[in-house]
């Protein structure tokens, strides 16, 4: 009893039991209208299984007839009202019917993702969720509404004689209080309902266990029947399995199977097109026939990224980078070449990614952020060995530095050498700066127009009015925005100057240098609300928004490098001192060694004083 | 790498959850993040999101280098190295299109806007390895006129 109605895999099936003759329990599995439901029926002579299918059939038809018209929630609880009032009417006119009745555990499944239960009586319901079982009812007895007025522990629960009688049941009267849970379904969910006859046959984990095992719903409500006969099958035993459709592949699976598989299908493509840009004539791979260079670099590459897309071992993205720029640096090669080089191969990898997204585009979405990434993961082990030789140039220079000094204040050079320097236009200039802040480079290319020169100062004005009087920092922030953007040169000269005269018309006090930074980002929101202003055509606004954006930027970058130049000898302390923890760490690392070996020795010594049949006993 | 309104519009909604789950995973991104507190973490990866924001709205080479010259300056006056630093600023951008990734699925601004994420990301550790490149080449400079500084010394 498998459907497909929904997305939904679902599985229902009932047993008599061992020991009695009769199955009272009823169900509804109805995929068309997505109504799930289990009845346990009880009453002496038969009543007990025409309680359960009166109210199936009647929450069946109410069903069929008030869906389209009722919300989900009140239409299952009205149902099963209905139902409660069906069996309460039936019961009255036959004697041997009175006091017939009926538990019910109800799912109505408004769409994969949404779901509602409802209960009276014992039966459950549970979902299994990410493997874990949990349970959505609670038994309406007796003894649980004891338990849960606090009037029980739930030890004395267990062995209470009455924990079996039901509190509420359909039937008993023509209205039923009716308990209801909103699910919100996840791909892969399984909800369960079920009759006393199988959770009072079988443990918690073996409906777990079997819950959770995979196997198609159909089997394993089979299966759950059977556990309740081996455990005794005392009592008649229904089950429904519910499976919400399970997730799509993920991402990460599709990369793995079908991205692997086209990139590979596509190696000999990325090694034309790798050679079709000249990488054979690339400086590292110099001396080596063509396609002597295209296997060792680009086959190379190639099986490395496939290593990486599929997560199998190999020589990956990483290692393959380390190995070029690592062979390539060695030699004391340059960065350009090395560059070019691994822009040939990330173009030629686009390139054949692009033919792949046209084949199917989703799968060549993919692939694109995967090969991407890839590329990344090879900028960064390029990265870490620049670094690298960054971090040993700069202990040479250190050292050298050093040394010079000694020198000079031995008095063995005589300064003088340096007016000859200075004559061959050689003479040495150390900038004891910050690393990387250096202020002599342009960071844009074009000129600026007069339109553009004209746009910016409107927009500054327009912002200038904007600007509290009282905000005097930001005023002169903003005259220097308006120097720097219209700055031709696009260079780092006009931010320094301005930096400079913002960093000193403020004095560095208690509050840190925050208020001035505060200040910068001020400026940056007040110009960018009056590019708005201006009336100018949107290609002008974008151009002045992009000129007053990097002006800013270049100002920031500015204004950081002196204070950043301020703390500097902080900073050098800072280093220095963290060398010396370093130092200090692999000292004591030693000392616990050497500490190590002493106890050992020690150990071994008293062990070897001990009688043969107590030595290797000896504990530390 | 300019880019419509409507990917920098969806990265800026995006950006509350791409900082969150920065701040969660700051303690793998960079030992010196982890070490901050929560505020200043705060600050200091918000500054990157954001002009990672302007980054994708004006597609300015030129202010995105001038930004990673100020970051690796920050950063180096931390003693915080650029290996380090690269490998923070890639993880941010990583983080960044696995978050358009996960809460745009099924759109194409989703798609654009992760790929957009991850070819910025591209862009940043080559413009990072291009700044360490060039301030590796200053210094062999330096260490190449001490040197012969060294050599004329002893000479005389």
């Amino acid at each position: 009893m498998t459907t497909a109605q929904q997305g939904l895999r679902v599985a229902g099936d009932t047993n008599v039991g061992k020991v009695r003759t009769t199955n009272e329990d009823s169900m509804i599995v109805d995929p068309v209208r997505g109504l799930y439901v289990v009845l346990d029926g009880m009453g002496g002579a038969n009543a007990g299984d025409v309680a359960s299918q009166t109210a199936r059939d009647a929450i069946k038809e109410f069903v069929m007839q008030r869906r389209l018209t009722m919300e989900p929630r009140a239409l299952l609880e009205a149902a099963i009202q209905h139902g409660s009032a069906t069996v309460f009417e039936a019961a009255q006119q036959s004697r041997e019917r009175h006091g017939m009745g009926t538990t019910v555990v109800a799912c109505y499944v408004v769409d994969p993702k949404r779901a509602v239960v409802a209960h009276v009586g014992d039966s459950r319901a549970y979902l299994l969720r990410n493997g874990r079982v949990q349970m959505l009812t609670r038994d309406h007895t007796i003894v649980e509404e004891l338990v849960d007025r606090g009037l029980l522990s739930a030890e004395e629960a267990e062995r209470h004689p009455y924990k079996n009688v039901l509190s509420r049941n359909l039937g008993a009267k023509p209205d039923a209080r009716v308990d209801l849970v909103d699910v919100e379904l996840k791909p892969g969910d399984r909800l369960m309902l079920c009759s006393d006859g199988l959770y009072g046959y079988a443990s918690a984990e073996a409906i777990q266990y079997l819950l959770g095992s995979g196997d198609a719903p159909e089997h394993v409500a089979r299966d759950l029947i059977d556990l309740a006969l081996r455990g005794g099958g005392g009592d008649n035993v229904t089950t429904i399995v519910i499976e919400a459709p399970q997730p799509l592949p993920s991402s990460t699976q599709v990369v793995r199977t079908s991205g692997a598989i086209a990139w590979w299908q596509h190696r000999a493509r990325f090694l034309q097109i790798a050679r079709d840009r000249g990488l054979p004539k690339n400086p590292i791979v110099r001396g080596l026939d063509p396609e002597e260079a295209l296997e060792l670099v680009a086959n190379s590459l190639c099986q490395a990224i496939f290593h990486d897309l599929e997560k199998s071992t190999g020589v990956n993205v990483w290692t393959f980078a380390q190995n070029i720029a690592g062979g390539w640096f060695e030699r004391s090669g340059e960065w350009a070449p090395l560059r070019a080089l691994m822009d040939i191969l990330a173009t030629s990898a686009r390139a054949v990614v692009d033919e792949i997204g046209v084949a199917d585009a989703n799968l060549g979405f993919l692939l694109s952020v995967a090969v991407s990434r890839a590329l990344v993961v090879a900028e960064l082990a390029i990265g870490g060995l620049l670094a690298d030789r960054l971090n040993r140039v700069d202990a040479e220079l250190i050292k050298v530095h050093a040394a010079m000094q000694e020198t000079i204040l031995d008095g063995q050079i005589d300064t003088s050498q340096d007016s000859a320097l200075e004559d061959t236009g050689d003479r040495f200039i150390d900038r004891p700066t910050v690393p990387f802040m250096r202020p002599d480079r342009p960071v844009s290319g074009p000129g600026v127009s007069s339109e553009l020169i004209a746009a910016i100062e409107k927009t500054i004005t327009i912002a200038r009015g904007r600007t509290s009087p009282r905000a005097e920092l930001v005023k002169q922030i903003l005259a220097s925005l308006e120097t720097i953007a219209i700055d031709a040169t696009g260079n780092f000269a006009s931010a320094v100057i301005a930096a400079r005269e913002i960093y000193g018309i403020r004095s560095v006090d208690d509050t840190g240098i925050m208020p001035l930074f505060d200040a910068l980002d001020q400026a940056r929101i007040i110009t960018a609300a009056s590019v708005h202003q201006i009336s100018a055509p949107d290609a002008m606004r974008a151009k002045v928004l992009r000129a007053l954006s990097g002006a800013h930027q270049r100002l920031v970058g500015a204004t950081t490098g002196l204070v950043l130049e301020a703390v500097a000898p902080y900073s050098d302390r800072l280093r220095e001192v963290q060398a010396k923890t370093g130092e200090l760490r692999d000292a004591v690392a030693k000392s616990e060694r050497k500490r190590a070996d002493l106890e050992r020795k020690w150990a071994t010594t008293i062990d070897n004083s001990q009688p043969w049949e107590k030595r290797g006993t000896t504990e530390w | 790498m300019s880019t419509e309104d409507p990917l920098a519009r969806a990265y800026a909604n995006l950006r509350p959850k791409v900082l969150q789950r920065l701040l969660d995973m700051r303690a793998t991104l960079d030992p010196s993040l982890g070490r901050l507190d929560e505020p200043t973490a705060r600050a200091q990866i918000s500054a990157v999101l954001e002009h990672l924001g302007n980054f994708l709205a004006t597609g300015d080479l030129g202010s995105h280098r001038a930004f990673l010259q100020t970051f690796l300056a920050m950063r180096a006056a931390e003693a915080q190295g650029p290996a380090a630093v690269l490998a923070m600023l890639v993880a941010v951008g990583d983080t960044a299109a696995q978050v358009a990734q996960d809460e745009l699925a099924g759109s194409t601004d989703g798609a654009e806007l992760t790929l957009l994420l991850t070819r910025v990301t591209a862009t940043t550790a080559r413009a990072v390895n291009d700044l360490v490149a060039e301030e590796l080449a200053r210094r062999v400079g330096q260490w190449n006129e001490l040197a012969m500084r060294e050599r004329k010394g002893q000479s005389s």
